[in-house]
């Protein structure tokens, strides 16, 4: 199922990028080689010999829309450039590319030479008598697989995340795993398996319930439950290796870490902290009224998840588990 | 009543790991465990566990980013919305639902995005705000938490986390719903 799933995930990803390249290209969505005007505009002419405008250049929002065909950009176009004069009416537009830029020339920059500007050639220009206005005409540099470019950029991107996941992960894993395991020793870990074993052991039949990994995995569910994500991962890393250990046939999933996944992936949590915090950044007159929502969806999440994989290990198909020996 | 138990359990959030410590640290002294040796050697094994998971990790955010990049959700997003309209889903919300199980930092943006464009307490963005709580990024738990004891096979764990997401959606939208619809 992951197989196709990675599988599934990549193939699409090329094949919605490759389409709507090549329907870009089709329709000329960026406009390569078709000529677009605007006024420039300078505080002050260059002085001496110097051939390089420092200014702004003004396109009104429905001409820009009109240009490229989309209906996004609603107000007008203010955007500093550096216009470097030629011979013949001629020259070269350098577009720095800022968040204030129109979300376009955002995308464009992005898969251009150089990422945080378009340069344009200008074809046509007509100063006015004292030399702070200008007519332009130019040509931005022809844009070509933008979502390709984004594809790849993004490969190696993630990898690159994924790594410093993993190694951020190091330094908090010692120290929950340094604690656990002064817990356990401690023989508190024992306790706590033996007041909820009447629980775990409905949730995990497998398992002995005073196994080590059930301690690990209540501490998991508790640290999840407080939005204490930094302990749980470690604890729920912890669980997943002792629960390994009663893993006959390495590799492959047992029930029980099916289940321990699913109340995982339920998410279940008192304070959904981040969701609260995002919402009183956006100005809410209640941030906190999502508490009760999140955790009635969650509740059905932990439920569906725990009684899927409960129905879903009788299946034919995943009847392989290791634990029970039916190989 | 419904602010009283959000102090207490805000409270509980911020005590929870300096009372942890004590706890387990004091308990262990009690019991003449020697602490700070035992925490050493079990802390030794979080270098492996962490370097362990990387493969897998890649593997699995080389291919979300790939399909984010690629615009494909959007794409998803259109071809499903008379479904979702069915069951009185907002257009807008429709991508956090399937982005949601992919990427965490992805639907928080997402999230970010959508309060910004339909205010915070409006339906889609109370809405948006219960489904990111409402689950967990599936695809990463299974990642991480797989990678850690080198499972290849997953058996029934994506189907099974897949179905855990999809209620938690309904659910939120269901509460919802029955609580905001304007």
């Amino acid at each position: 199922m992951l197989n196709y799933i990675w599988i599934s995930l990549v193939a699409i990803a090329i094949i919605t990028a490759v389409g709507s390249d090549i329907n870009d290209e089709l329709q000329n969505s960026y406009r390569n080689g078709v000529p677009m005007n605007a006024t420039f505009q300078v505080a002050e002419s260059p002085s001496g010999a110097a051939q390089t405008w420092e200014g702004e250049i003004d396109i009104p929002g429905e001409v820009f829309d009109q240009f490229y065909g989309i209906q996004t950009q609603k107000t007008d176009v203010r955007q500093q450039v550096t216009f470097a004069a030629a011979p013949n009416q001629r020259g070269t537009l350098l577009i720095p590319i800022s968040d204030a830029s129109p979300r376009l020339w955002q995308r464009m920059a992005a898969s251009a030479a150089t990422k945080d500007r378009l340069m344009a050639n200008v074809v046509a220009v007509s100063f006015s008598p004292d030399s702070l206005r200008a007519q332009l005409r130019f040509v931005v540099e022809p844009i070509k697989f933008v979502r390709l470019k984004a594809v790849s950029q993004a490969a190696l991107d993630f990898a690159s995340t994924a790594v410093q996941i993993s190694i951020g992960l190091i330094g908090i894993m010692a120290l929950w795993l340094g604690l656990m395991k002064i817990a356990e020793e401690a023989g508190f870990i024992t306790i706590l398996t033996r007041i909820l074993a009447p629980v775990t052991r409905r949730l995990f039949p497998e398992i002995p319930s005073d196994h080590p990994a059930v301690g690990a995995m209540i501490m998991n569910i508790a640290a999840n439950m407080l939005g204490l994500n930094n302990a749980a991962t470690p604890l729920g890393l912890k669980a997943m290796e002792e629960l390994d250990k009663l893993n006959p046939k390495k590799g492959t999933a047992t029930n029980a870490m099916v289940t321990f996944l699913a109340i995982n992936t339920g998410g279940l949590v008192l304070i959904p902290a981040t969701a609260i915090a995002v919402r009183a950044a956006a100005g809410s007159s209640n941030p906190g009224i999502i508490i009760g929502t999140s955790i009635v969806g969650a509740s059905c999440a932990t439920v569906a998840g725990v009684v899927a994989a409960k129905v879903l290990q009788r299946l034919p198909r995943y009847r392989k588990d290791p634990e029970a020996g039916r190989g | 009543m419904v602010e009283f138990l959000k102090d207490i359990i805000n409270l509980v959030a911020i005590i929870a790991i300096p009372a942890i410590f004590l706890i387990v640290v004091g308990w262990g002294l009690f019991k003449k465990v020697k602490v700070y040796e035992v925490f050493v050697e079990g802390a030794k094994e979080g270098f492996d566990t962490a370097v362990r998971i990387i493969p897998y990790l890649v593997a699995m955010l080389f291919a979300i980013g790939v399909f984010r990049a690629s615009g494909a959700m959007d794409v998803l997003a259109s071809v499903l919305s008379p479904l979702t309209n069915l069951i009185g889903m907002p257009p807008d919300a429709l991508p956090m639902a399937f982005l949601r199980p992919l990427s965490g930092s992805g639907s928080l943006g997402l999230m970010t995005e959508i309060m910004k464009a339909h205010g915070p307490d409006s339906f889609t963005g109370v809405l948006v705000s219960t489904m990111y709580g409402s689950s967990e990024t599936t695809f990463y738990v299974l990642a991480v938490y797989f990678g850690a004891v080198q499972i290849k096979n997953a058996r029934h764990a994506v189907p099974a986390g897949l179905i855990a997401d999809f209620f938690g959606m309904l659910g939120a939208l269901f509460i919802c719903r029955i609580l905001f619809r304007p």
